[in-house]
């Protein structure tokens, strides 16, 4: 027997030697000795060792909560609630404290890039060849459209600004959580049954009794952590009372999941039962009922939204009592053809229990919200395919993947010359686009939050970079001022801003004149006091309504919902989860948190009834193609059986499905957006609820990663 | 200096009280928590496979039929016993009572890995890291510099973010004071959006979760095991008569 | 077919794990001597001439009483002074060309704790013990040594040393300096 060892290998087992040594002593040289950059010249308020806090906003939704952000040495650690911000009042929710993996994110965008479309092909480019880039787009204002997020607001005014006095057409702002909340719609009832032009605060915390009409108010609603503080105080009244919350919506979400009674009724038929709701009550409280609740039948409603009769007056009376009622208006009830007039039915019951301004009731919000319905995005894809868009500015929406695959965006954007986003990540808008001209990070940009729908009082969040730009990074504001400055043209002379920073100085600065909750007397020291508190906002809650009569004489056509045929079609139902408008899908920690309702994770899923499922001869993690009845689109999903759905209705989680955006998101789930109607209610919101759906078993299955025991739920598998 | 801390120390007993009628089930918590206290993720087939590290968990149950059928949300965490299943089985004395905060503590450090521990915890709340979880580069830059990385063959689980306690400590200490009723929040409380967690001291009676513990919705998780739970939990829902 | 003789009585297995041994021995010995050597600085920063020339340790690390870490100093507090010194040996002149670039200087620290150790210089110095009790006497030092034998157990005995038995509790449990 011979064994040779040559020198390498003798060299080779050493190196394993003092591995084994490192392991042993726990100290062995590999990890002794670590090379620190001693700064060069700290900065003064930092310790080496000791934590800095800063104040910032949120960006990971429109709510704008505010956050104090902990950083050591120069790295973002923690993101943690602002207490004093009026918001969120100290918390966060999942999505907030994931920004730091967005900032940190291995698949960040390092620098501008001059991309080739439909591929991940690039070449870099420096910045000025990118400011010229902008600056050539600029040029010609007929020819130029915009399409921004949510958020953040400084971006959307600032460049609303430029479009007025550069004479482009109006920025389109689309944000699917906008969306999926119908809030377009819900701002159009409020018009024109109230007769104010903000999205409503509903103070939900001094109510006695809550009506959710699909208002996923725990989730991504209006201001899901401000919601939330509702929900709470709700529950925890003096002397020990606690609200009683009634939940209406086809599909069990996480908020009916928390509520006291969930009534399935068919997706679609909100807007009847409101007003069903609205008759009854309005007869035993006595007097004459009302125009818009007279007419209704309330054979038929309990009928066609399958809640027996019994329960409806029993409801009715629940409602009606002398307990404060309130009724959420959310995004089920919106988002379909009867749309506009069930936003008015539910806000109308709001006025027959006389709580419009009154605690626990509706109150207008500070702030107008200037979002595009999906008309706008449908008048831009036309556009668009028209050939009339040469350049498009897309900053903070991701349309390839948000939009549904009906609306031809994709085919349309192929028709525009040059097309330049901002993203900070490769996502399915960016692979489409020309250029890539990366926007800072969450943490470390600039700017402020000016609508915040979960507000009591007036309030502007202020956003500032809590950690240094870790790549080659500029504020879009900076790029598009810098375009301007550049082109020294008319808009130059119209548009008096030097940088981000400056616009942002001269537009907080009427706020001095306002008395809130700290003075100043002039621009610097607001200025550092703004950064240092995070926003400006009064010190107390100001909810009021000066309100006209409001006007309950008028009719409503609302047409019943249609039926899904039984075993064949089926309602589908989307909603949005931690993955908030599916930006959040690249956070892994956001992938690996369950799922509130049904523990998956890394995956997205269709809920299906198991009764349903069982007809249809399909097992949980059967792999179904789902593909929309008024159109060619389908999407594979894998099966959840879910048993607080209704059996004619299946959901499908908005979020995942990506193609693009990073290692954590690519190739999970399915997108149902691909298979959503394009068609639009009456406030030209997108009625995605009405979307109807087949499901066919494709044979194939993968099993979901869930937290859940799967015994502990349906027995053996 | 020294005395005020140890004389801290002695009155310290560290209790939470979770409200299931308030909690949501959100999740917020569990994402607070492996945020702060640097749990890698692991990706999802090993999530398949049951060996997520999240310590702390909301447990979900279906109750009744559909139509009436909801969740039951209960946030599952390393209890704190006061008599540990977990502590007697360990050969090496790595999971052990802690004479100061009395909590359970996991000493990394003299951790082999036998897994003893985990199988002994009637409330699965301890976690076994299988691998060394790579968090890719610039990734590891938010990862919290007062609380260990793990490594491979480690076990772990719920701290009552012993770190922030110390910090606390030390803090009272170094202002001269003793430690009030809110000086220590964990990452789960303090981002809880509805602040079903409430943490504090139940050696102080006066302390908020002292108060809440002695409320008539109290009980404790598994309480006839022996294993005498520092986390309490106040029925909730419709287990709760109003 | 099958050897008669029994696998540990081979002498090519012997001698394999000899070698083995020898070679972990190694490794062992070699792994534990690394961690007693001072590591090599970008500078040979003579800790002796500067407490020489009167500067007290806390003018470069200033973070003891206030935090955790001391703290290594900025280039511009090393050169507010050598800015003055005229450079007239090479070390001089690597601090020159660090301070006058405004670069970082990439100094290796010696004293550190293990990952999973959480120590803290605040309470320390706030219980008034010196520098040189944990750091060795500098004035004999050119750049800084990693003294010998600082384990657990050296810790636990000056814990031990300096407290009540009331206090020894706090200072000997585990999560004092492990979580």
């Amino acid at each position: 027997m011979t064994e040779k060892i040559s020198r390498r290998d003798f060299l080779k087992i050493s190196g394993i030697g003092v591995t084994a040594a490192t392991v042993i002593t726990g100290c062995g040289p590999s990890s002794r000795y670590v090379t620190r950059q001693a700064y060069a010249n700290m900065p003064e308020y930092n310790q080496t060792g000791v934590s800095t806090y800063y104040a910032t906003t949120c960006k990971e939704c429109p709510a704008g909560c505010g956050l104090i952000v902990r950083t050591q040495e120069g790295r973002a650690i923690k993101v943690e609630g602002n207490p004093e911000h009026p918001v969120n009042k100290g918390k966060v929710c999942s999505r907030g404290l994931t920004t730091v993996q967005g900032v940190y994110n291995p698949d960040r965008i390092t620098g501008p890039q001059k991309r080739t479309r439909g591929s991940r092909t690039f070449t870099s480019l420096d910045w000025q060849a990118a400011i010229n880039t902008v600056e050539e787009g600029l040029k010609n204002p007929q020819k130029t459209a915009f399409l921004l997020g949510l958020q953040s607001d400084h971006l959307y005014d600032l460049v609303q600004e430029i479009s007025e006095k550069g004479g482009f057409g109006k920025p389109v702002r689309y944000g699917t959580l906008g969306t999926l909340d119908g809030r377009s719609t819900l701002l159009r009832a409020t018009q024109e049954l109230y007769g104010f032009d903000q999205i409503p605060f509903f103070d939900m915390a001094n109510a006695d009794v809550v009506f959710s009409f699909g208002a996923h108010f725990l989730e991504t609603w209006l201001s899901p952590l401000a919601y939330s503080r509702g929900f709470r105080q709700l529950r925890k009244q003096p002397f020990g009372k606690r609200g009683y919350i009634v939940s209406f919506e086809a599909r069990q979400s996480l908020s009916s999941a928390n509520a006291d009674e969930w009534i399935p009724i068919k997706p679609g038929s909100e807007g009847q039962v409101a007003l069903a709701i609205g008759k009854i009550a309005a007869t035993k409280a006595g007097g004459a009922t009302p125009t818009l609740f007279a007419d209704v039948n309330l054979n038929d409603v309990s009928q066609i939204s399958g809640i027996s009769m019994e329960k409806l007056l029993q409801l009715s009376e629940l409602f009606g009592s002398d307990n404060k009622a309130i009724a959420l208006p959310g995004g089920s009830a919106l988002t379909t053809k009867n749309g506009l007039d069930a936003a008015k039915a539910i806000l109308a019951l709001n006025v027959l229990v006389e709580n419009t301004s009154q605690p626990g009731g509706v109150f207008p919000t500070f702030g107008e919200n200037h979002t595009s319905d999906f008309t706008a995005v449908k008048a831009l894809i036309a556009k668009m395919n028209a050939g009339e868009i040469d350049t498009l500015f897309i900053h903070g929406s991701n349309p390839v993947f948000e939009l549904p695959a009906s609306a031809g965006f994709q085919a349309a954007l192929k028709k525009v010359k040059t097309v330049i986003s901002f993203c900070t990540f490769e996502d399915e808008t960016v692979i489409e686009s020309d250029y890539v001209f990366p926007d800072h990070a969450a943490l470390e940009s600039f700017g402020y939050q000016r609508v915040l729908l979960g507000s009591d009082r007036e309030a502007y969040s202020s956003i500032q970079p809590v950690v240094a730009p870790i790549h080659d990074t500029k504020a879009t504001g900076d790029v598009f001022l810098a375009a301007i400055l550049a082109s020294g043209g008319n808009l130059a002379s119209v548009i008096p801003y030097t940088d981000e920073v400056d616009y942002l100085h001269k537009t907080i600065t009427p706020l001095i004149e306002k008395e809130g909750s700290y003075s100043a007397g002039e621009l610097p020291t607001f200025w550092s006091k703004w950064l240092q508190f995070g926003g400006w906002w009064k010190t107390a809650p100001e909810l009021s309504f000066s309100e006209g009569v409001i006007n309950l004489d008028q009719k409503l056509s609302l047409s019943p919902p249609q039926s899904a045929k039984e075993g064949e079609t089926f309602h589908l139902v989307s909603f949005a989860t931690q993955m908030g408008d599916g930006n959040g899908a690249n956070r892994p920690w956001l992938q690996e948190t369950p799922d509130p309702m049904t523990t998956v994770t890394w995956n997205s899923w269709i809920e299906i009834h198991p009764k349903t499922a069982e007809q249809l001869g399909i097992h949980d993690d059967d792999i179904v193609e789902v593909k929309s009845t008024n159109g060619d689109f389908s999407v594979e999903a894998i099966v959840y059986l879910y048993p607080a759905i209704r059996p004619d209705t299946v959901a499908i989680p908005f979020g995942q499905g990506h193609t693009a955006l990073g290692r954590f998101a690519e190739g999970r789930g399915c997108n149902p957006a691909i298979v959503w109607s394009s068609e639009v209610n009456q406030a030209g919101d997108l009625a995605l609820s009405d979307t109807t759906v087949t499901i066919k078993p494709t044979g194939k299955r993968r099993p979901l990663a869930r937290q859940e025991s799967k015994e502990g739920v349906y027995g053996g598998h | 200096m020294t005395e005020l801390l140890a004389k801290e120390a002695q009155d310290e007993k560290w209790g939470m009280v979770i409200d299931l009628d308030i909690c949501s089930g959100c999740q917020a918590c569990v994402t607070a928590c492996s945020m702060e206290n640097n749990i890698p993720f692991v990706g999802e087939d090993e999530m398949a496979y049951g060996r997520g590290m999240q310590w702390m968990r909301i447990r979900r149950y279906w109750e009744g039929e559909y139509p009436d059928v909801m969740p039951d949300h209960q946030p599952m965490l390393c209890q704190q016993c006061g008599s540990a299943p977990c502590e007697p089985v360990c050969p090496v004395f790595a999971t052990l009572h802690s004479e100061v905060e009395k909590i359970n503590l996991q000493v990394y450090n003299r951790c082999i890995g036998t897994r003893y521990c985990a199988i002994n915890c009637p409330y699965q709340a301890r976690t076994f890291n299988w691998f060394d979880y790579e968090i890719p580069a610039p990734m590891n830059s938010y990862l919290n510099p007062d609380v260990t990385v793990r490594r491979r063959g480690v076990m772990e689980k719920c701290t009552f973010c012993v770190q922030r306690i110390v910090k606390g400590r030390q803090q009272a200490s170094a202002e001269g004071r003793e430690m009030e009723d809110g000086d220590v929040t964990p990452a789960c409380a303090q981002a809880c959006p509805t602040d079903a967690i409430t943490f504090g001291n139940l050696s102080d009676p006066e302390s908020r979760v002292s108060k809440m513990v002695r409320s008539d919705r109290a009980y404790k998780e598994l309480e006839n095991l022996g294993t005498e739970p520092r986390v309490t939990y106040l029925k909730g829902g419709k287990s709760y008569g109003g | 077919m099958k050897s008669s003789i029994p696998l540990w009585q081979r002498s090519g297995f012997r001698i394999v794990g000899a070698l083995v041994l020898l070679i972990l021995l190694g490794g062992a010995v070699g792994g534990i001597y690394f961690t007693q050597i001072p590591p090599e600085q970008p500078i040979p920063f003579p800790h002796n001439f500067h407490i020489g020339v009167g500067a007290q340790c806390s003018y470069c690390h200033t973070g003891t009483s206030t935090g955790p870490s001391a703290g290594l100093p900025t280039t511009d507090k090393c050169w507010g002074c050598h800015q003055q010194i005229e450079p007239r040996n090479d070390n001089l002149k690597l601090v020159a060309s660090y301070g006058s670039e405004g670069k970082q200087i990439p100094w290796v620290p010696v004293a550190i704790q293990p990952d999973f150790v959480v120590f803290s210089h605040q309470p320390h110095i706030n219980a008034e013990l010196t520098c040189e009790t944990c750091h060795g006497d500098l004035t004999q030092m050119t750049v800084a040594e990693p003294q010998k034998g600082q384990n657990m157990g050296w810790c636990l005995d000056c814990h031990q040393k300096m407290s009540t038995p009331e206090e020894f509790v706090l200072l000997s449990d585990c999560a004092t300096c492990h979580y």
